[in-house]
């Protein structure tokens, strides 16, 4: 049986990611969008596990990171969906287009 | 011994300072003061004449250094042709303050002004050192300036503008002149008695700072064609402002003829003589031929003033006893003649609130006082004997008849322009004096105590002058005298 | 004898006193001035007395001079010489001029400006006296100037109507023409001399280049000519008329007008220095002579008779003086400012009578006016030259004096103007005083207007028999009426009475003189056009000059000042021009600056469209950008 590599979990983190991305990117909701950012955060958590594993076998630095990654994703997104209800309460909606007072 | 020069010249300024600080709130203050200030510069004057010696030459000299590096003095001096002029000047102020006492614009900003304008007119007649005679003539400028240009007629900054650039332009020949006298090896100073007496500059060179200096007066007096700013400048300007301007400022332009062409470049005075004569007749026929034709009053005494001044011209370049005696005897009366006029013009605007001669008829009948003095002056001005007009045109005349400079053809033609003055004065006497009352005459009143009182000291000299001419030439004729002997011309 | 010096100050004095006066406290004054001119008549009594006998001609019995400037060193003066001439002039003008100012005081009292008309009357005589005592050419010129302000002020005196108004301008400014030659043969006097002084400059005529005496005698009698109203400047006079008549009386007949005459007579040496100019002086004096009598037989208004009587009269003493009879033309002088005078006294009391100027309107006075119509009498026939009236000797000595010294067409010149004269007296009398009464309501003069027609008469009917006295007194050879010319001018002057009443004294043909003037044709039309000088003049300097300064005054406006406004539009349109270049150019570089900071602003700022994910496309672009980067530069 061939064993697993780090190229398996770096080519699905990658593949994780680009969906993020493209998620972050094109979705029109600001629900969505969210769900991509922690997309794009769970495949830099799986990275940082795998290459933990393969390049550091010894030490758990990466493991450590992860779990903080995701404690902090998860305050995060608290406070991102916090703002997007915030924003519909304002603008009756969670259209990213719509909310564009960011212009300078 | 009291500087009394100096307090002469500075005490106005002292008023205008005063005057300026004045509260706004208290309009009246600042007439009474400058009234004061102005009487008692006169009363300063007086005591002036009566203490000068008139075979004395240059008096109440006060000099100091003022800038040594460049050797500039602060020197002041008078002699027998200036102290006329600075008492016409002591007396023209006060009454130009009193013909304005019911300014109601601005009085503080205006009496600054007139008082400001004192310092300059005194200053230019006393100063004997050149950069400190060219501050007095400039600083005459701006208050000149702003009479005009804030308490003007319809067409106030026109005038102003043209009057200040116009007299802006010749100032500056005349420093040009002041500095080539200053630059050059045979003159190099500001001391104007030492250039007075030097006799070093080569005739070329004289030749060419008389140009510049000519430029700089003939603009001042005015003469023909440099005389356009001046019928603006007078039919804008508020009444005292017309009589200081006819009465002193034009005179700043001859005196500096005397006081600075004849006696600094005597051999370029000589050559020049011919064509300022010209000049000067030119303007003695033009003037009055163009007064002649004038509709508003204030031109047509304008125009008289283009035409009087040609003959002060004419004395001066004769350079002969009696056209200089004349020329300075003339400058005066004009003075005191043609104040008279803008005075009446003025106080006859204020009632009918025109100035235009066809709508003003019939004053010796309405108000017959306004009327007679009118009358009086008009007669004055056309240069009748016994009043102090005749004096002077008649000595420039004859100064010009027996001058070696001047063509005796100048003095026939000019002998023709005291005809020309009698029938520009008594058509316009004709038409406004004489005659029943127009519709703009009808209901006005006639002069106040006040108004009379303005008039009466100019009334009396006017006599006194033309009656007994020594009166004047007793201070002239010595300096005059002096001045020629100085030239070599005597 | 310092009293000579009151003799003119004391008028002068009335006048000084009663001009700054209010109206009201003048008219209550008015007697200031008759008091001044009654003084000066008192002391210039005084004064013939002290020159009496006279005799010597130049020498003066009073002489002194205060200066009045002193010019490059030399004495200006108003001085005083009392000699024999000036003597005779002394009460000449004040018995003249107090008999107007009493007279006035009838004529004038009802109008209202009578305070001044008296202070003007006053100022006058103080003048006229001044210049008859004058030493010097430079004060008698002032008071020349000084009567003819008067002349101008009397003839206005009633300003408020249009003729008066135009005659008083007209009046000053053609004596004024003569003026200006006086002026200019004053300044050839002091070029010459260097004195005005009469003793200097009289002195010494004899002695100048001819040219010189010539020059200065012909300047002097330009201003004589516009003063004495002769030709061509006699066109004042008539219009001179407009002023009160007793002013006329005094200023128009009497004594001003003869100032000319005094100029000449004074100045008489320069004359004679120069010869020419003696001719010349007689050459006007007979044109005016002849012209001025033939236009007064013409006039329908009394005054303008008189005028150009005055006119005639006046050539008559020039002629005289210009054919050597200095003297005669001096009696002349004196002579007729009494009789003229008389005439125009007498001629106030008929205008008041009838109310109106027009002789055409008047008639039968005789009867009405007694007093009157024998005084006025009493001066026609001195006019016309009949014995033994003052006027006849006067006459008969210029005759005399002219034919003794060969001067036979000038004889006959004057002998025409004696018809003539004798010929308008004649129409005169007939028309005022014969004939059917045109006027109601006639009365004589108030007795103040009649006395002094009665003193005056009767100084007319004996002050002819001086003449021999006269010449003696004035230094020279006794004349006495030679029986020959005599007869010939008496037979003259009745000759031309006669034809006046022949003309207008029948009975039946007063008024048939339409066919008189259709006869005369051409004549008369020039007559009535007073020879044309008036059209003249009007034509070829008074309205050519007028257009002058006018299209002057537009050259000014538009060429000088044009220069001079130009050349501030110029520095102006220069200023436009460097101020386009210094914004466009100059600071174009330092706000082209700004400007590109601002344009590239504007253009970065639209990419800021704040949205998030735009944003986000960005930063993915920017890291593709930069891994592309990376592996490149890693290769």
């Amino acid at each position: 049986m061939t064993e697993i590599g780090p190229s398996a979990f770096l080519g699905l983190a990658a593949v994780l990611f680009t969906l993020g991305l493209y998620g972050a990117v094109a979705r029109r909701s600001a629900v969505m969008v969210l769900m991509s950012l922690e997309l794009m955060a769970v495949a830099v958590n799986l990275n940082m596990v795998a290459l933990s594993r393969f390049v550091t076998p010894g030490e758990m630095t990466g493991q450590f990171f992860a779990i903080f990654t995701m404690v902090v994703s998860a305050a995060e997104i608290g406070l991102g969906l916090a703002l997007v209800l915030a924003i519909y309460r304002q603008t009756r909606s969670v259209e990213l287009s719509a909310i564009d007072s960011l212009k300078g | 011994m009291l500087p009394l020069l100096t307090i002469i010249v500075f005490l106005p300024l002292l008023g205008a300072a005063i005057t300026a600080l004045l509260p706004k709130e208290r309009a009246d203050l600042p007439r009474l003061v400058s009234l004061v200030v102005s009487l008692v510069d006169l009363a300063l004057v007086a005591w002036l004449v009566l203490r000068f010696d008139v075979a004395g030459g240059l008096q109440f000299v006060e000099r100091a250094n003022w800038i040594p590096e460049a050797g500039i003095q602060y020197f002041l001096g008078i002699d027998g042709i200036s102290l006329p002029l600075l008492f016409l000047s002591a007396l023209l102020l006060p009454i130009s303050i009193l013909v304005s006492w019911e300014v109601s614009e601005r009085p503080g900003f205006y009496f600054t002004m007139i008082l400001l304008l004192a310092v300059g007119m005194n200053g230019v007649f006393v100063a004997l050192d050149f950069v400190l005679f060219y501050v007095f003539w400039e600083i005459v400028l701006v208050p000149m300036y702003f009479l005009i240009a804030i308490w003007g007629g319809s067409r106030r900054e026109y005038a102003a503008i043209k009057f200040f650039l116009y007299t802006l332009f010749g100032s500056v020949f005349v420093l040009v002149g002041i500095l080539a006298l200053y630059l050059h090896p045979g003159g190099g100073t500001f001391d104007m008695t030492v250039l007075a007496a030097s006799t070093g500059l080569p005739t070329s060179f004289q030749w060419w700072v008389f140009a510049a200096f000519f430029l700089g007066f003939a603009v001042k007096v005015p003469v023909f064609p440099f005389h356009t700013w001046l019928p603006d400048a007078h039919v804008e300007a508020p009444t005292a402002g017309s009589v200081l301007l006819a009465g002193i400022l034009l005179k700043m332009g001859t005196y500096g003829f005397v006081r600075v062409s004849l006696p600094m470049l005597p051999d370029a005075a000589a050559s020049w003589a011919g064509f300022v004569a010209l000049l000067g007749v030119v303007s003695i026929v033009y003037g009055a031929a163009v007064a002649f034709a004038q509709t508003d009053l204030k031109k047509l005494v304008a125009y008289s003033s283009v035409s009087h001044m040609g003959f002060v011209m004419l004395g001066i370049a004769a350079g002969t006893p009696e056209g200089l005696n004349g020329a300075v005897a003339l400058m005066f009366a004009h003075g005191v003649i043609t104040g008279m006029l803008f005075l009446l013009v003025g106080m006859v605007h204020e009632r009918t609130h025109t100035r235009t001669i066809a709508e003003v008829s019939g004053l010796s009948k309405q108000v017959p006082v306004a009327g007679g003095m009118l009358a009086f002056a008009s007669f004055a001005s056309l240069g009748l004997p016994g009043l102090a007009g005749f004096v002077g045109e008649f000595l420039s005349l004859v100064g010009a008849w027996r001058s070696e400079l001047v063509a005796p053809g100048y003095a026939i033609v000019a002998a023709a322009g005291i005809l020309l003055a009698a029938a520009y004065m008594l058509w316009m006497v004709q038409r406004v004096v004489l005659g029943t009352p127009s519709s703009a005459v009808e209901g006005i009143t006639d002069l106040t105590r006040l108004e009379i009182g303005i008039l009466i000291p100019l009334v009396v000299i006017t006599v006194v002058m033309g009656v007994y001419w020594s009166s004047i030439l007793r201070y002239v004729d010595p300096a005059v005298t002096a001045l020629l002997a100085s030239m070599g011309a005597v | 004898m310092a009293y000579v010096a009151l003799i003119p100050l004391l008028p002068a004095i009335g006048f000084v006193v009663m001009a700054p006066l209010s109206r009201a406290t003048r008219n209550r004054l008015q007697w200031l001035g008759l008091a001044g001119v009654g003084g000066s008549l008192v002391l210039s009594f005084a004064a013939f007395a002290a020159v009496w006998p006279g005799g010597h001609e130049g020498e003066a019995a009073y002489h002194a001079s205060w200066p009045i400037a002193q010019v490059g060193g030399v004495d200006l003066s108003v001085g005083l010489l009392l000699d024999p001439v000036a003597a005779v002039m002394l009460l000449v003008v004040t018995v003249v001029g107090a008999c107007v100012q009493v007279y006035s005081v009838g004529y004038m009292h009802r109008d209202e400006r009578v305070g001044w008309y008296f202070a003007v009357l006053t100022l006058f005589t103080a003048a006229m006296l001044a210049l008859v005592l004058a030493d010097n050419f430079l004060m008698l010129y002032m008071a020349w100037e000084v009567m003819g302000l008067c002349s101008y002020l009397l003839i206005g005196f009633w300003h408020e109507q249009e003729v008066p108004r135009k005659a008083s301008q007209k009046a000053f400014l053609t004596t004024r023409v003569g003026d200006v030659g006086f002026a200019i043969g004053l300044a050839v006097i002091y070029l010459t001399v260097g004195s005005f002084d009469f003793d200097a400059v009289l002195g010494s005529a004899a002695s100048w280049a001819p040219g010189v005496a010539t020059a200065v005698a012909l300047l002097l009698l330009v201003g004589a000519i516009g003063k004495s109203a002769q030709a061509p400047l006699h066109v004042w006079l008539p219009d001179a008329m407009a002023a009160p008549t007793p002013a006329s009386a005094l200023i128009h007949a009497a004594t001003m007008v003869a100032a000319g005459v005094y100029l000449i007579a004074r100045s008489l040496p320069i004359f004679e220095a120069s010869g020419v100019a003696l001719t010349v002086t007689m050459a006007v004096g007979a044109a005016s002579a002849l012209l001025g009598g033939l236009l007064a037989a013409v006039q329908h208004d009394i005054k303008k008779v008189l005028a150009y009587s005055t006119i005639s009269q006046l050539g008559y003493m020039f002629l005289a003086i210009g054919a050597g009879g200095a003297i005669a033309g001096m009696f002349h002088l004196v002579t007729h400012a009494f009789f003229k005078s008389l005439l125009f006294l007498g001629a106030g009391v008929i205008i008041h009578a009838a109310h109106t100027q027009d002789m055409r309107e008047m008639g039968g006075l005789a009867r009405h006016l007694p007093v009157t119509s024998v005084t006025f009498g009493a001066g026609a026939l001195a006019l016309a030259g009949i014995f033994p009236f003052s006027g006849f000797w006067s006459k008969d000595e210029i005759l005399y004096a002219v034919w003794h010294n060969g001067h036979y067409f000038t004889f006959l010149v004057a002998l025409a103007a004696a018809f003539v004269t004798a010929f308008y007296v004649a129409r005169l009398w007939f028309r005022v005083f014969t004939g059917p009464v045109q006027t109601d309501h006639l009365a004589e003069g108030h007795a103040e207007m009649l006395a002094p027609m009665g003193v005056l008469a009767a100084i007319t009917a004996v002050v002819g028999f001086t003449a021999l006295g006269f010449s003696e007194f004035l230094g020279h050879a006794g004349y006495w009426p030679d029986p020959a010319m005599a007869i010939v001018s008496t037979l003259v002057a009745i000759s031309g009475l006669a034809v006046g009443w022949w003309v207008y004294g029948r009975r039946h043909l007063v008024l048939n003189t339409r066919a008189l003037k259709d006869r005369a044709g051409h004549a008369y039309t020039v007559l009535a056009q007073k020879y044309y000088f008036d059209v003249t003049y009007d034509h070829v300097i008074i309205r050519p000059y007028i257009r002058a300064t006018e299209s002057l005054s537009r050259f000014d406006r538009t060429v000088i000042d044009g220069v001079v406004n130009s050349a501030a539009v110029l520095w102006k349109t220069a200023a436009e021009v460097a101020w386009t270049f210094d914004g466009r150019v100059i600071d174009g570089l330092v706000n082209g600056t700004a400007r590109a900071a601002r344009a590239s602003g504007g253009a970065l700022r639209r990419i800021q469209a704040g949205r998030v994910q735009t944003y986000l496309r960005y930063v993915l672009g920017a890291l593709v950008l930069l891994m592309l980067w990376i592996v490149v530069k890693g290769a």
